[in-house]
């Protein structure tokens, strides 16, 4: 319980990779939002990856990516808990899909980007748990990444039942029950895969989303639409943005080293 | 047992057997027993037998896609998805072969699955074999057995403990708290094929797909229902306790009469009007079960939320009364609402209407149709030739009925009561002691707008004291 609430606040999100000089570079660009910040909210945090890194690290290039959403945004639905009390009563405030998140500039929250590719090489799976929460009857991230055979551990901070209903093609499914609060569960997904739906029966309106790359290069957007993915080795690769509801695009993109590289890409309400 | 008696598992003969099952088991790779009946995997045997006995639900090719495919709920598997609800294993891994041979054998109760026991059990392992072939999930992921305890038997069973687990473990979310599949996500499960579920109502052993025994209750809590909604329990309770909620759950199941004939009880004085006058207590109780009536396509339109209803009957010299008891998960006041039709086959008619499934239709013969509107907290009697023109009647006011209802966690109870000759409406039927009279049941639940449940015909017979 104690592990569990400890790792429910401190929200160990997406690991990030670290450069050759054995500090991280960066964290995933995700960021507390607004209407996460009322229960067992995540606060990201970078940690250092024990594995072996690709690049020097003074000359790893930098990807500055922004993502942007044309046309005219739908209204965020407004999720309806009241099937739940429990659920219901975590939200004094009316609270919104998390679907599609622009901000005034258009950035495009929640979208998944990297590097689908380009890589050689092998990057063994950090050690250090990425940390999916049901909290407020909501998965905390919404959207996140993990390494192929990185542990995933699935916390329900909730004091009602979650199901973590996880359904991937390539990978392992699974359907797993989380009754009490507190309650802990760690998964792997042994393959890449982009992207895994979680989904639980209970609420049906929960719904997140895993990239499961074999590599640290992914990241994804805050609320500005902005994301970094740092440490990369000088290089052409693909990079693949997704979003659950307007899909992928992807850019190939060179850098050299100690390069930082804007990259942007925009999704189209049309 | 004397050494090396014939049915000792020492006997050489026995002992040669288990070499060649050993031999078996190594080439399938399964881990688990194999019943000594098992043949080598033929697949082109399993394949015919398939084309045979299995396609016409399951599809040609296992895609779940057979031409009867639609009009059933639940929908056969798509087997080539290699996704199995009733295993033993862990969520996320295939069933091992004895828990399709053992679906195969017992069929799903409650669904369209037949048993196939009539087939013999080497055609059964073809059949499985060829399953296996169907989808590569079974050459990627071996089975996972979940940890099992021993049965504590049903007087060792701790049902206190077992209805605390129920409760902590958030059964009732769907199930609802007394079992009657009415729990607040009820209404909004959809299966991993996008088409609406609903839980199983745990007060009707007798429609638990996998089986109402303690046993495969307790295999179901903690493998889960790969596929529906249904998760996997292991990792929330031990095994012992899954035994524990396992007999708790078996206790929630109501003992069913399929009685044929329905018998009355004749009483001197007043019939009962009340939902819960004692004197029901003393009346046969008779289950009927009901079926959805499929629409003009033949398809569902959605999962059938009412599957059952029971009566009881008592009579005087005037009157018959019946108490109806069904489930219904929610309670619908408002247009659509909630009704319920006691129908009976006037004198003359019988035979003609062979099922309500097909009734109305276009020169059906009228029937007498006791509806009562949860609406209107009202019942009347009309004879009509279709349902509409009774739910929604006319300027013309029909004869009242007197009755009585009551909702309550997901059950209606209703009271209706009827003259055994009524002079209206005119072609009534006519209830007496000399022959029997066919009748049958339609439900309506308004929060299952479009769906109407109906049961077979069955008699009632008035019993004399």
């Amino acid at each position: 319980m104690t592990r569990s609430r400890l790792l429910s606040t401190v929200g160990v999100i997406v690991v990030a990779i670290g450069c050759g000089s054995g500090k991280p570079q960066s964290a995933s660009a995700q960021a507390r939002s607004p209407e996460h910040a009322e229960v067992g909210a995540p606060t990201q945090l970078a940690l250092l990856s024990e594995s072996p890194q690709p690049a020097s690290g003074h000359s790893a290039a930098t990807i500055q990516g922004v993502v942007r959403l044309s046309g005219t945004a739908p209204q965020r639905a407004l999720v309806k808990m009241s099937a739940d009390p429990v659920c219901q009563q975590q939200h004094a405030e009316p609270f919104y899909s998390e679907e599609t998140v622009v901000d005034e500039q258009g950035g495009l929250k929640n979208v998944f980007v990297y590097v689908k590719q380009g890589l050689t090489g092998a990057f063994p799976a950090p050690a250090e748990p990425v940390a999916l929460d049901q909290s407020g009857c909501w998965y905390r991230p919404h959207v996140f990444g993990v390494q192929a055979d990185q542990p995933l551990g699935i916390i329900n901070s909730d004091a009602t039942l979650h199901n973590v209903n996880a359904k991937p093609t390539l990978n392992q499914p699974f359907n797993i029950a989380q009754p009490v609060k507190g309650m802990k569960t760690t998964k792997k997904f042994a393959k890449p895969e982009v992207m895994v739906k979680f989904k639980c029966n209970v609420h049906p309106w929960m719904s997140a989303y895993a990239g499961v790359v074999d590599h640290p290069f992914f990241g994804v957007t805050d609320e500005h639409g902005a994301v970094t993915i740092s440490g990369l080795p000088a290089g052409t690769y693909v990079l693949e943005a997704w979003h659950e509801k307007y899909g992928t695009q992807t850019q190939t993109v060179t850098v050299a080293d100690g390069e930082t590289k804007p990259i942007e890409w925009t999704f189209s309400t049309q | 047992m004397r050494p090396w008696s014939s049915r000792s598992p020492f006997h050489p003969a026995v002992l040669t057997h288990c070499v060649a099952v050993t031999l078996v088991l190594w080439v399938w790779g399964s881990p688990s027993l194999v019943a000594a009946e098992r043949p080598a995997p033929d697949l082109g045997a399993g394949k015919d037998a398939y084309r045979q006995h299995c396609a016409r639900c399951h599809g040609a090719t296992g895609r779940g896609d057979g031409v009867d495919a639609k009009r059933f709920y639940p929908r056969p598997r798509d087997l080539a998805l290699g996704v199995y609800k009733f295993r033993s294993t862990a969520s996320g891994t295939p069933p091992t072969d004895e828990n399709l041979f053992q679906t195969i054998s017992q069929g799903l109760p409650g669904s369209n699955m037949p048993d196939w026991q009539h087939l013999d059990e080497g055609v059964r392992w073809q059949i499985v074999a060829y399953l296996r072939s169907l989808s590569p999930v079974f050459e990627k992921v071996q089975p996972a057995p979940v940890q099992l305890a021993d049965d504590p038997g049903p007087a060792r069973a701790d049902h206190a403990k077992g209805k605390a687990l129920y409760e902590t473990l958030g059964c009732a979310a769907c199930h609802g708290s007394a079992g009657r599949a009415n729990g607040p996500s009820a209404g909004g499960l959809v299966d991993d094929w996008g088409m609406p579920i609903r839980p199983a109502n745990l007060t009707q052993g007798w429609s638990y797909r996998g089986g109402h025994d303690p046993r495969s209750v307790m295999l179901r809590v903690l493998t889960g229902i790969d596929g529906a909604g249904m998760p996997s329990y292991a990792e929330a309770l031990s095994p012992e306790e899954a035994w524990h909620l396992a007999y708790y759950v078996t206790s929630l199941q109501e003992p069913v009469h399929w009685n044929l004939v329905a018998r009355a009880v004749r009483v001197d004085d007043s019939l009962p009007s009340a939902v819960d006058d004692p004197r029901w207590a003393e009346a046969d109780r008779t289950d009927l079960q009901l079926d959805n009536v499929v629409n003009a396509t033949g398809e569902w339109a959605s999962p059938p939320t009412v599957n059952a209803a029971s009566l009881e009957a008592v009579y005087n010299d005037e009157a018959i009364a019946f108490r109806f008891t069904w489930d219904d998960p929610t309670q619908d006041l408002h247009a659509p609402h909630d009704g319920f039709a006691l129908l009976l086959k006037p004198v003359g008619s019988e035979g003609d209407v062979v099922t309500l499934q097909a009734w109305p239709s276009a020169g059906a013969p009228p029937l007498d149709v006791c509806y009562w509107s949860a609406e209107r907290g009202t019942a009347w009697e009309a004879v009509a030739t279709d349902f509409d023109s009774v739910t929604t009647p006319s300027v013309s006011t029909p004869p009242f009925l007197q009755s009585a209802s009551g909702y309550q966690d997901g059950r209606w109870r209703m009271v209706v009561q009827r003259a055994l000759h009524p002079n209206h409406p005119r072609g009534a039927a006519v209830v007496t002691t000399e022959a029997f009279t066919s009748i049958a049941v339609a439900v309506w639940d308004g929060g299952n707008p479009g769906s109407r449940a109906v049961s077979s015909w069955i008699d009632i017979a008035l019993r004399e004291p």
